[in-house]
């Protein structure tokens, strides 16, 4: 497929929202680029689906939820919107120039609008023994679930939240014996919880679903509540999983297998690296960029859509996705907005459980921050909760001045796997609000770039 | 914060290399020392700099502080005692790649050979290939530095930063000038943090420092704010025991001692002093990059982990700007144009000897704060 240079609409991910947003535009004949990083569209939600649909019989593990994306995929292929697959964006400018990489060499097309559809990302998780070999997050073994039907026997889960109990679920329904699951789920809720929870009985179908997960889990697995201090053993990979009950007893588990979850966070990357205004989400204890109603961010022309602007779950996603096309239309063409207010209320509709989820999978410190002093927190430089906390108290004010101290932040992943935790970890020393304390600076590339892949510009801009 | 009115005072303003550099020269021969930074120490260029610590390739009249400042730095250790294990030194070479740049090395040996300088030498292609056995492609020859090396330049500003401190400077951060005036023969120093009154004011406020002079009353510096781009790679097996450039391009090329190559030069985006924020562009580095994968092909698969850039002051011609100001008890060390990471030691120094009256070793005419002056 010849990319062309220009494209009214550049849309980066090709999940829900991204796959909504493209047949929207196309329907008011918006010429759409669609960019993923994945070989078929789907996201992560709906990964390989134009695949596993062929053998829906086969994978009926998937569950009903899963068989929704396959409608979603058929529609965008149907329609004008291009998808060039296997693309990795790593940069995007404010005056709308796209970079990618897809085969070795670095592109760029000129947008007209951007929409960033880049989704969420698992929160980390960082416990003792997080690091170990054999050691995998809940959505990394979702992954393997949905490629080609792997998975591990005899794992044991820990951890809580909406894709953990699906994970779960799907790994019984495909037939992989589940070790244990230790769920760190706080053991009640206050009545303002309950309270807030409220709109969530808009949502009866969900809730019961949920209802049902639990009830199978707790039927076929050896399941402990409101567990705490949970560890990892292990010296060379994972050994076992060690934890304390919710009546006080200290109980370990044998596993080779551990899979470890704590919700999923706005996948702010793409967000952060091109400068755009973020606020701190207290309730989903999360960054997100400040948008407007539409998803119109700090920079005009550029746009975020779906779990990128909050975590509200697939169906609000893919309208929040129409949304934002809509609007980015009207923006060009001047033509009104009837359908928006609608789409609106249905969006809200569709994400009314949502304060409900954030309440009761809130996690506690303990997991945001690791107890124990010699818990690893900056993978990539290895080092511990006690090396961040001893550079803190060096007198630091925020993340990127701790990078002068520590390395924390500076390695392969650039803190996507521990931004989080360096940001708590400054605020219970510093004190103050998380929103002052502040992000690591995302610098682009956000995504894996060669220097032979960038090299490959200047050639181009030679020739051209 | 008030401050006690102190007679004696000298304000520095600009926590960079330069303004910690002259705090510690201050500082350790006794005087009452005060340095400003609007945000915290080594934000900007001299925190997030390449690090290149050179004397090769420097425009002649430039030399003289160069070479003052690399004793410094050879006993560096003196000064900033543990942070001195930020300071990597190893050998620079400028390699040509064509005849065009075989015949600006060779000139350029010649040329400084007259006036005296003899650091710089010609090295042939057999003698790069030796040092260097892993490049990937034929030299025209090259000049070489023995001893020029990189440093980790956060650790080594705040090296001088805490020696400061160490020698009784007192360190403000957070703390941005909005006035400063003339006042009985000293200056008041209105600041986001409160007044702070001196007998000398220190202008080294890099990029920012031409909002300064304005402020002092000063005629207006040609100083133009950009950011100045890098790239690391992730972690390689050694194969760069040198600091890399190419004759007649603007390519920067080291390894640090984790694996990991960092390639920059000349290349810079816009900068935006009120927010504080340098953009990054990495196209703009495409040529840089292709440079580096010529001399190395192994680089070319090294995924780039990290762009970033760092605001700088750059002058018309280059030069800095290092003497006494227009106004009584006002002296300038700013507008380095990126490249004054290495003479900063040697800087601090200059200035604090003109501070407190002395005729510095080197001589400071070429960086003349009128040297643009309309007449």
């Amino acid at each position: 497929m010849s990319v062309k240079s220009h494209y009214d609409l550049v849309i980066i991910g090709a999940g829900p929202t991204g796959l909504a947003a493209a047949i929207e535009a196309s329907q008011h004949d918006f010429s759409t680029l669609v960019l993923d990083d994945q070989p078929a569209p789907g996201g992560q939600v709906y990964r390989h689906i134009t695949q596993n649909r062929d053998q829906r019989q086969a994978n009926s593990y998937l569950g009903a939820d899963y068989w929704l994306g396959a409608d979603l995929a058929d529609e965008f292929l149907q329609v004008s919107a291009e998808l060039l697959s296997e693309s990795r964006v790593w940069q995007i400018t404010r005056d709308r120039q796209v970079f990618f990489s897809r085969q070795g060499a670095a592109q760029k097309v000129q947008a007209g609008a951007v929409l960033i559809a880049t989704g969420a990302m698992e929160r980390p998780m960082p416990i003792p023994g997080w690091t170990l070999p054999g050691v995998m997050s809940v959505g990394a073994a979702q992954t393997m679930l949905k490629t080609g039907g792997s998975g591990a026997e005899e794992a044991v889960f820990v951890g809580s939240g909406p894709l953990f109990y699906l994970t779960i679920w799907q790994y019984l329904q495909a037939g992989f014996a589940v070790k244990a699951v230790v769920d760190t789920a706080p053991a009640r809720m206050r009545l303002r919880q309950y309270l807030l929870a409220l709109p969530a009985l808009l949502q009866p179908g969900l809730l019961l679903k949920g209802l049902r997960w639990r009830a199978v889990i707790r039927r076929k697995t050896d399941y402990h509540v409101a567990a705490t201090s949970v560890a990892i053993t292990g010296d060379q990979s994972a050994t076992g999983v060690t934890f304390q009950t919710a009546d006080g007893q200290r109980q370990t588990i044998a596993a080779a297998h551990v899979f470890i979850h704590q919700g999923v966070v706005p996948n702010v990357n793409l967000t952060m690296a091109t400068d755009l205004a973020h606020r701190w989400h207290s309730r989903q204890l999360c960054w997100t960029p400040r948008t407007d109603m539409y998803g119109q961010t700090s920079v005009e022309g550029i746009f975020v859509a779906g779990d990128g602007m909050g975590i509200s779950g697939a169906a609000a996603a893919a309208l929040s996705g129409r949304l934002a096309a809509r609007r980015i239309v009207a923006n060009a063409k001047g033509s009104p907005l009837f359908m928006a207010p609608i789409w609106r209320v249905l969006k809200w509709r569709q994400a009314a459980i949502r304060p409900f989820l954030d309440h009761l999978f809130r996690p506690p410190d303990e997991w945001r921050v690791p107890q124990d002093a010699e818990t690893i927190v900056c993978r990539c430089e290895a080092l511990t909760k006690a090396d961040v906390v001893a550079a803190v108290a060096l007198g630091v004010s925020g993340p990127n001045q701790l990078k002068g101290y520590c390395r924390a932040g500076m390695g392969r992943c650039q803190g996507r796997m521990c931004a989080l935790t360096i940001q708590k970890i400054i605020h219970d020393h510093n004190g103050g609000t998380e929103e002052a304390v502040g992000y690591l600076r995302v610098r682009p590339p956000i995504r894996p770039l060669t220097v032979g892949e960038l090299a490959a510009l200047a050639h181009e801009d030679a020739s051209g | 914060m008030k401050m006690p009115a102190a007679k004696d005072r000298i304000i520095i303003i600009g926590g960079g290399i330069q303004g910690c550099a002259t705090a510690y020269f201050l500082a350790t021969r006794g005087q009452n020392v005060t340095l400003l930074e609007k945000d915290h120490i080594a934000r900007h260029a001299s925190g997030v700099n390449a690090g290149g610590v050179r004397r090769l390739g420097r425009d002649p009249v430039e030399i003289p502080l160069s070479l003052a400042a690399m004793d410094i730095w050879q006993s560096l250790q003196d000064h900033i005692g543990d942070h001195v294990d930020a300071f990597h030194r190893c050998f620079y070479l400028k390699v040509a790649l064509d005849e065009a740049g075989q015949a600006l090395g060779v000139d350029r040996i010649a040329a400084l050979q007259k006036v005296g300088f003899h650091h710089e030498v010609w090295l042939e292609d057999a003698e790069i290939r030796h040092r260097l056995p892993h490049l990937s492609c034929p030299t025209y020859g090259g000049i070489l530095v023995e001893g020029d090396g990189w440093a980790f330049p956060w650790r080594i500003v705040q090296g001088f930063a805490s020696a400061a401190v160490r020698h009784g400077a007192c360190l403000v951060e957070d703390c941005r000038v909005v006035s400063l005036e003339q006042d009985g023969g000293g200056w008041q120093v209105r600041t986001t943090k409160g007044l702070f009154e001196a007998a000398q004011v220190v202008n080294c406020a890099g990029a920012w420092a031409a909002g300064l002079a304005n402020l002092a009353g000063e005629p207006a510096f040609p100083l133009s704010p950009y950011a100045p781009m890098l790239a690391v790679t992730d972690r390689r097996p050694g194969i760069l025991p040198a600091v890399m450039g190419v004759l007649g391009h603007t390519l920067s090329l080291k390894q640090l001692h984790t694996g990991q190559f960092v390639i920059g030069g000349g290349v810079r985006a816009p900068a935006d002093l009120e927010t504080g924020r340098g953009e990054v562009e990495i196209p703009a580095l495409a040529a840089s990059m292709n440079l580096a994968a010529t001399l190395f092909a192994d680089i070319a698969s090294a995924p780039i982990i990290r762009c970033w850039s760092g605001i700088e002051g750059y002058m018309p011609d280059n030069l800095p700007v290092i003497g006494r100001g227009e106004q009584l008890g006002l002296v300038h060390g700013f507008g380095f144009s990126a490249h004054g990471f290495q003479l900063g030691p040697a800087v601090g120094e200059a200035l604090a000897d003109l501070v407190m009256g002395q005729q510095p070793r080197i001589s400071l005419t070429p960086f003349s704060p009128n040297r643009f002056a309309t007449a």
